[in-house]
């Protein structure tokens, strides 16, 4: 096997990103990867297991991992932390009440060590509902600032129903994983 | 997938008529070096990481060796059962059967930084098969009994001592919704006792809804909105018009609900009856005592309004429930459905009121 052929295989994985997708049930995540994938929302049901989409997103291949959130399942989540490159946490901004709950469980993930080098993006979803917080809101609430200084992070609003900033969220996760990882390019 | 490679910048004989140059050579050794490194180093902390659990092979053959043994070995357990007859038997081997098609899935889940994603999307719809197939031979081994279970645990009283729900989650802090957000509180019914409490949102913008920390209440709401949250509810009834979103009930207590929505979750309830429409199937998690029929309300307008949110159509998910503390292919003890005797009947609501 000559260099290039070495060349060429690590170069077809590099062009392949991990992304890692949690947060508490009924946040949003199955939504916002069938919206951005654009297929059919209309009938989901709460994740039982987890979900894989590959996505074609510029000219990379996002395996984003779309995993259940409720209580009973969430101990599973550190199955899939190996080699994650960005990791999504999605906010129910509409979902007061547990808000503590989301912030308790992002603090555990971010202590993960297997997850230290991943980028993270937060969205804020369900902007389009009523009453819901705003991203500067999400922010203060889950103590963003507080995080580890070596952490690439950003939070955005958006609404799975609308499609509202779902692309300019994966753009900026696309663009930090690509600049950290691939700088070759 | 060789053969789909169309990176040809990186082919030799495409590069050649570049310039191969120094300068592009000098390059191009540099990147071999970093990738390697790269590559090395990624190989290297995903051993290290892996060292104090399960041997890593990081070889896909190894994996699909695997998985297809244990593939072959559940669908031989699944064929042998169709033929058994004893009740206690026919329950443990579906029982262990599901466990270690869960395993399967962990497996996969675990593997699957390293396998290419047809492998993993392959392996998926593997275990999604046997699943299937877990499910086929339940209906085949056990309707009866499924049936008659139903119609047990249906007599009232009898689960109510159960000590199901609990398990020290109750601990999680009441405080959020009085702390911080205690200024922007969104619409809702909360902290009443004894109460008709009426909303109608025709003509309103409404985003969410809560109702929240009632006691022997009856609550209607008439009209459409997108989301409701209910939590710690005692003794009530609260029946709903068509939800576009997702309703998430937490803590509630020997309530009645009767709602449509596009999803439904439901944790911590003890003996409520749900008369629900939803489109996808509703979930329950730490509960027990809980018993589902079909959604039956009635106001004017009702009709148009479950069109536009397109729950006009019975999908019969009421039935379908996951119970997430029992992700097996037997019955969950957890919850039954309302036999048709005790059902409630159409409830017919208006905006007045009277009581
Ligand atoms: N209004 C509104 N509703 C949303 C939005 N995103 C998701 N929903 C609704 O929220 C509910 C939950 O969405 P899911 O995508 O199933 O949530 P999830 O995070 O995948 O939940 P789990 O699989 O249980 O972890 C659904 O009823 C969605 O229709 C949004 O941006 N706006
Ligand atoms: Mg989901």
């Amino acid at each position: 096997m000559g260099l290039l052929s070495i060349i060429r295989k690590i170069k077809r994985k590099e062009k392949e990103m991990r992304i890692l997708m949690v947060g508490l049930d009924n946040s949003g995540k199955t939504t916002i990867v069938l919206k951005i994938n654009g297929e059919d929302t209309s009938v989901i049901s709460p994740t039982l297991g987890f979900n894989i989409k590959t996505i074609v997103y510029d000219k990379y291949t996002l395996n984003i991992w779309d995993v259940g959130g409720q209580r009973t399942i969430r101990s599973y989540w550190r199955n899939y932390f190996e080699q994650t490159d960005g990791l999504i946490w999605v906010v129910d901004s509409s979902d007061l009440r547990r808000l503590d709950d989301c912030k308790m469980e992002l603090d555990n993930l971010l202590k993960e060590e297997r997850l230290s080098g991943a980028s993270l993006l937060i969205f804020a979803n369900k902007q389009d509902i009523q009453g819901a917080l705003t991203p500067s809101e999400i922010e203060k609430v889950l103590n963003l600032d507080a995080m580890d200084k070596t952490r690439h992070w950003k939070i955005i609003g958006c609404s799975a129903y609308t499609g509202e900033g779902l692309l300019e969220g994966f753009d900026w996760l696309v663009q930090d994983i690509a600049s950290r990882i691939y700088v070759l390019d | 997938m060789e053969a789909g490679d169309r990176d040809r910048s990186r082919d030799p004989s495409s590069t050649a008529g570049e310039g191969s140059d120094s300068e592009i050579e000098r390059k191009r050794a540099q990147m071999i070096e970093r990738l390697s490194n790269l590559h090395q180093a990624r190989v290297q902390s995903s051993a290290r990481e892996k060292s104090d659990s399960a041997p890593p092979s990081e070889s896909t053959e190894a994996f699909l060796a695997r998985f297809s043994d244990s593939k072959r070995e559940i669908e031989t357990r699944i064929a042998d059962s169709k033929t058994v007859t004893d009740a206690e038997s026919v329950k443990s081997r579906l029982e262990q059967i599901a466990k270690s098609i869960e395993e399967m899935e962990k497996l996969v889940a675990e593997n699957s930084y390293f396998l290419p994603s047809y492998e993993v999307r392959s392996a998926l719809r593997s275990v999604a098969e046997l699943r299937q197939g877990l499910e086929v031979l339940n209906s085949e081994l056990v309707p009866k009994k499924k049936f008659s279970f139903k119609s047990k645990s249906v007599k009232k009283g009898l689960s109510l001592s159960r000590p199901v729900a609990a398990e020290g989650t109750d601990s999680e802090p009441d405080t959020a919704e009085k702390g911080r957000f205690k200024a922007r509180e969104s619409p809702g019914f909360r902290s009443r006792t004894g109460e008709v409490l009426v909303k109608d949102f025709k003509g309103l913008e409404v985003g969410e809804f809560t109702i929240s920390d009632l006691e022997e209440c009856e609550v209607r709401l008439i009209g459409r909105v997108r989301a409701i949250y209910v939590h710690r509810l005692r003794n009530c009834k609260v029946y709903a018009g068509p939800v576009l979103g997702s309703i998430l009930i937490e803590d509630v207590e020997d309530c009645v609900f009767v709602l449509a929505s596009h999803q439904i979750r439901i944790h911590h309830a003890k003996k409520c009856d749900f008369y629900l429409r939803v489109r996808s199937r509703p979930i329950i998690e730490d509960c027990g005592g809980v018993r589902f029929g079909p959604y039956c309300l009635e106001y004017e307008g009702i009709d148009g309004d479950l069109k536009e949110s397109r729950l006009d159509e019975e999908t019969g998910n009421w039935g379908n429930v996951d119970d997430f503390k029992w992700l097996r292919a037997v019955q969950s003890p957890n919850w039954s459905v309302v036999p048709e005797k005790e059902r409630v009947g159409t409830v017919i609501i208006d905006n007045k009121m009277s009581g």
